[in-house]
């Protein structure tokens, strides 16, 4: 299954990032194909392409903050968490995913 | 609810002040009761206390607080219309007389203890740092009740002759306090000076007066156990406002005093014999000088600002000082032992062992920085374009001229001279102001000294020089203004310099120049100084150059005249910046308007430095302006041949002037002249600081391994004071800050025993990572609620846009690494550790 999620925290420093790994290491481990786009103090960094959205069957905001350019998933049906659940317990949001 | 009990005619209330019934209130019930022959008394039902309802004093005692219930009893010949007076007054008036006070706030936002302190529950008082440091003793409060001692142990007079003394001099008080009352003032003074007034006239306070007098006490002993008496009372009512009131009565009972024996008691001498915090309102530099130094552990200040003389001279001293505190004589009990932290800004009791342990660590770390920063910096400081900037000292002393040249200052920018005259009844000899003089400009070997003559009246009075006051010292008599009446004393001083500039590169400065017929007579004086010394044939350098401050506004506008006339120009820049903006820098209230980055102060002095280089003229700085390391673009873009400061800021500011270009200074200044509001110029001031790029990411000094660290708060400390130590901060309490805010949105324990705090601040002054492992784990509120024993630091600078993001991230991505992060635990010294994260993370250690 295709899925993609965006990770943003307030600072930007440091969550974000470790948000993003943890979710493309847990998903891939679980078998899914995943791209994560960080909005962090850098910006927007492995921007989600339309195609990329189109593709996906889900989105997951992994955020404490607005998403920026949501407009993006519009027509997507969208998870959102608060960024600490990605470092707690990601499996707990892929299995939503799942059901 | 009125009835007869007895005797007496009774009514009860409930007091519903918020404040209580405190003394503005307690005055105009006492203006009530006093107009009747009744005896009229007042109990509070929740202490059992009875006082009379003429007396403040007895009132306040009383602590009557909101919600207390009370009972007024009246007895005697007009008991009736006595009260109906007071029950009107208690049931129409009372309720509504008071505005409610204004709180104050001893902690605000921006007065926070550091967390160790904090969460082992230490109440500290607060005020602004101006001359850092740290101290530790007693309590002494300066305008405190203390006899003088030639008035102690005075014989009485007879019982009936002190009485009347006493007598005599309520009087006068009361009418002196009238008097200010006749004229118009705002309704808080208005408030106050009736309250003082109700103080002089209280029949408590002249009965207790009586007793002590009929017991054989003299007028003096008499006014200071009465005050001790009353001052006591109210000391340990439950309302700051009523400790406040103690205050009053101490000054009502130094009045008193001073009337009777026609002392100031406030400039008394204060013996100090242990350790002690010096706590006053405000104290004349005399006072100051007047102290023993071998004592005098720190100063704490209720008013003055950050440039007053006061402020100047303690900094000159090096004794740690907090001006602002508010309340503090309130708030610190005589006696009491503390800890001043002038570095920090807050004062703290040193009975606590959280304290203790804190300082015992900073005395640690202070000495840890110290070894590793260098000391000094000698060779003189040129930009990164090749401009030389002169980067002298301001002194008043030969000690102070020693550590300058130690600390490698290019020259002395500024002597005082006045510190000599105070403090003494005759004034410096000639060949006691040489000897200093020449020891000074010896020990300057070659380099330049400019000696100002001296500097008098406005707060620094002698009494030889039979000053009156003034209403408006700062713009009165002073500086050269008093040359003319004071001939001899200007020879004597102009002689004494003339003779050292034998011994080395000496030039002599006039002080409040505002004419150019006040710079010839300035330098008619030198001339006839010099042919008296031609005539005894006495040694001396025949070509001293010859200088003036410019620090009266008038002066600006005559530069072309006056440079005509003189050598070389020094910019006083606090007397000058308040001239210009007539803004007292002494009042707290209009302190903030008195701002040296007020743009139209920055065009002035660009005009003024422009003209003067333009003439070919020689122009310093050695206003407070020029200490702060943070101005220092301006200062170069201003295009000063030199800037003169407190011999302690000279390393880094040589430093600094190292790492700037004067060329992009010059932009900086241009743009930042520009701007219409101080927001503005404080961004671009920031952006034109130099790039810190100079510092890695990370070094050795960084990391720690083995913390003993107990908790949290003592983890983020020690890592804090390690970057202190490393001079990544000057400003820890900050950087503290900045990291537990981003600790409030949610912990930054990531699981698996680590913590990654982060924050974006510029109390850090280049972009770090630090490391903490402990030997034991603590909790940190992880996601996995496990507790850490592994925490990376990261501090970004908010205000640069980080190059370093990315190796920030890329660090927060591999922490999610069970490898990386097992490799971090198992590392055995702080070097390996930087080694391995610098390889990692792809960054120089260099």
């Amino acid at each position: 299954m295709k899925v993609v999620a965006v990770t943003a925290c307030p600072t930007g420093i440091a969550h974000t990032y470790m948000a993003a790994a943890r979710l493309e290491k847990v998903g891939k481990t679980l078998g899914f194909e995943i791209k994560v786009e960080t909005q962090g103090a850098m910006g927007i960094e492995n921007k989600l392409t339309e195609h990329d959205i189109s593709q996906a069957e889900i989105a997951i905001f992994a955020v404490d903050i607005a998403v920026e350019e949501r407009e993006r998933f519009n027509g997507v049906k969208v998870i959102q968490v608060p960024l600490q659940e990605a470092l707690k317990d990601p499996h707990s949001i892929f299995a939503k995913i799942q059901r | 609810m009125t009835q007869r009990s007895g005797t007496s005619l009774e009514f009860d209330f409930v007091c519903t002040l918020s404040d209580g019934l405190h003394a503005r209130p307690a005055s105009q019930l006492a203006e009530v009761a006093i107009e009747f022959a009744s005896e009229c008394l007042l109990t509070n039902l929740r202490t059992g206390s009875v006082a009379s309802l003429k007396s403040v004093l007895a009132i306040l005692a009383l602590d009557i607080r909101q919600g207390d219930r009370c009972v007024a009893q009246i007895r005697g010949t007009d008991e009736q219309a006595a009260h109906a007076a007071l029950l009107r007054f208690v049931e129409q008036v009372l309720p509504t007389c008071d505005v409610p006070l204004a709180v104050s706030h001893t902690a605000t936002a921006s007065n926070k203890l550091p967390r160790t302190l904090q969460t082992a529950g230490v109440k500290g008082c607060f005020g602004t740092p101006v001359s850092a440091g740290i101290g530790q003793g007693k309590i002494v409060p300066v305008s405190g009740m203390a006899l003088p001692r030639e008035l102690k142990g005075r014989a009485a007079a007879d019982p009936r002759s002190e009485l009347a003394q006493i007598k005599r001099a309520i009087a006068a008080v009361r009418g002196r306090i009238q008097e200010k009352l006749a004229h118009p003032q705002s309704p808080t003074e208005t408030a106050v000076l009736q309250a003082d007034l109700a103080i002089a006239s209280d029949v408590s306070l002249a009965q207790k007066l009586a007793e002590h007098v009929m017991q054989g006490k003299s007028a003096g002993e008499a006014i200071m156990a009465a005050g001790e008496y009353f001052i006591n009372l109210l000391r340990h009512s439950e309302s700051e406002y009523i400790r406040e009131r103690a205050l009053d009565i101490e000054e009502i009972c130094l009045h008193l005093l001073q009337e009777i024996y026609g002392v100031d008691l406030k400039t008394a001498a204060i013996e100090l014999r242990e350790p002690s915090v010096v706590l006053a309102e405000t104290l004349a530099p005399q006072q100051l000088l007047g102290l023993d130094r071998q004592w005098l552990k720190a100063l704490v200040l209720e008013h003055s600002g950050a440039t007053s003389h006061v402020v100047i001279l303690a900094r000159s001293l090096g004794i740690p000082t907090l001006v602002g505190v508010k309340n503090a004589r309130s708030v610190l009990q005589p006696g009491q032992e503390v800890v001043v932290d002038a570095m920090r800004g807050f004062i703290v009791p040193q009975s606590s062992p959280a304290v203790r342990k804190f300082y015992e660590r900073e005395q640690k770390t202070l000495e840890l920085r110290r070894d590793l920063l260098p000391a000094q910096t000698t060779g003189p400081a040129i930009t990164t374009d090749g401009k030389t900037l002169e980067v002298a000292a301001n002194a008043s002393s030969y000690e102070e001229v020693a550590l300058a040249f130690e600390k490698g200052a290019d020259g002395i920018g500024l002597f005082r001279t006045e510190m000599a005259y105070l403090q003494r009844q005759r004034p410096p000899s000639e060949e006691e102001q040489f000897a200093v003089y020449a020891e000074v400009a010896r020990a300057a070997a070659g380099r330049p000294v400019i000696i100002r003559t001296f500097d008098l009246g406005g707060d620094k009075a002698a009494p030889y020089l039979n000053l009156t006051a003034e209403g408006n010292p700062f713009l009165g008599y002073r500086g050269v203004r008093i040359y003319a009446e004071h001939h001899e004393l200007l020879q004597a001083q102009l002689r004494a310099i003339l003779r050292a500039s034998a011994y080395g590169q000496v030039r002599v400065m006039a002080p409040m120049i505002s004419s150019l017929d006040e710079v010839l007579q300035f330098k008619a004086a030198i001339s006839q100084a010099k042919q008296e010394l031609l005539r005894k044939g006495v040694a001396f350098h025949s070509d001293v150059p010859v200088g003036i401050m410019i620090e009266v506004p008038s002066s600006a506008f005559i530069l072309d005249q006056l440079c005509a006339e003189v050598d070389f120009f020094s910019l006083g820049t606090n007397d000058l910046n308040q001239y210009f903006l007539a803004a007292d820098r002494d009042n707290p209230k209009t302190a903030e308007l008195s701002d040296v980055l007020h743009p139209g102060f920055l065009r002035f002095l660009k005009r003024i430095v422009e003209e003067i280089r333009g003439a070919g003229k020689w122009v310093g700085m050695c206003g407070e302006m020029a200490a702060e390391i943070r101005h220092l673009p301006l200062l170069i873009g201003l295009g000063l041949d030199e800037i003169s400061l407190p011999a302690a800021g000279i390393p880094a500011m040589k430093r600094m002037v190292s790492r700037l270009s004067s060329a992009e200074c010059e932009r900086s200044l241009a743009k930042i002249l520009a701007c219409r509001d101080k927001a503005e110029i404080e961004e671009l001031l920031e952006r034109a600081q130099p790039p810190r790029s100079a510092q890695p990411l990370l070094s050795p000094e960084l990391v720690l391994l083995g913390s003993q660290s107990k908790n949290k708060e003592e983890a983020m400390q020690e890592i804090v004071d390690a970057f202190y130590i490393a001079g990544r901060t000057e400003d820890r309490q900050r950087l503290e800050e900045a990291l537990w805010s981003r600790e409030a949105v949610y912990a930054t324990g990531l699981g698996y025993g680590f913590a990654a705090p982060h924050c974006k601040s510029d109390a850090v002054l280049a972009d770090s990572i630090g490391v903490l492992r402990l030997n034991h784990a603590i909790d940190w509120g992880s996601v996995d609620t496990k507790p850490v024993n592994m925490i990376i630091l990261i501090a970004m600078r908010e205000s640069q846009n980080s190059r370093h993001m990315k190796v920030f991230s890329k660090l927060a991505r591999k922490l999610m690494n069970d490898e990386f992060r097992g490799h971090l635990l198992a590392v055995e010294n702080a070097h390996e550790m930087a080694t391995f994260l610098a390889q990692q993370l792809e960054i120089s250690l260099h």
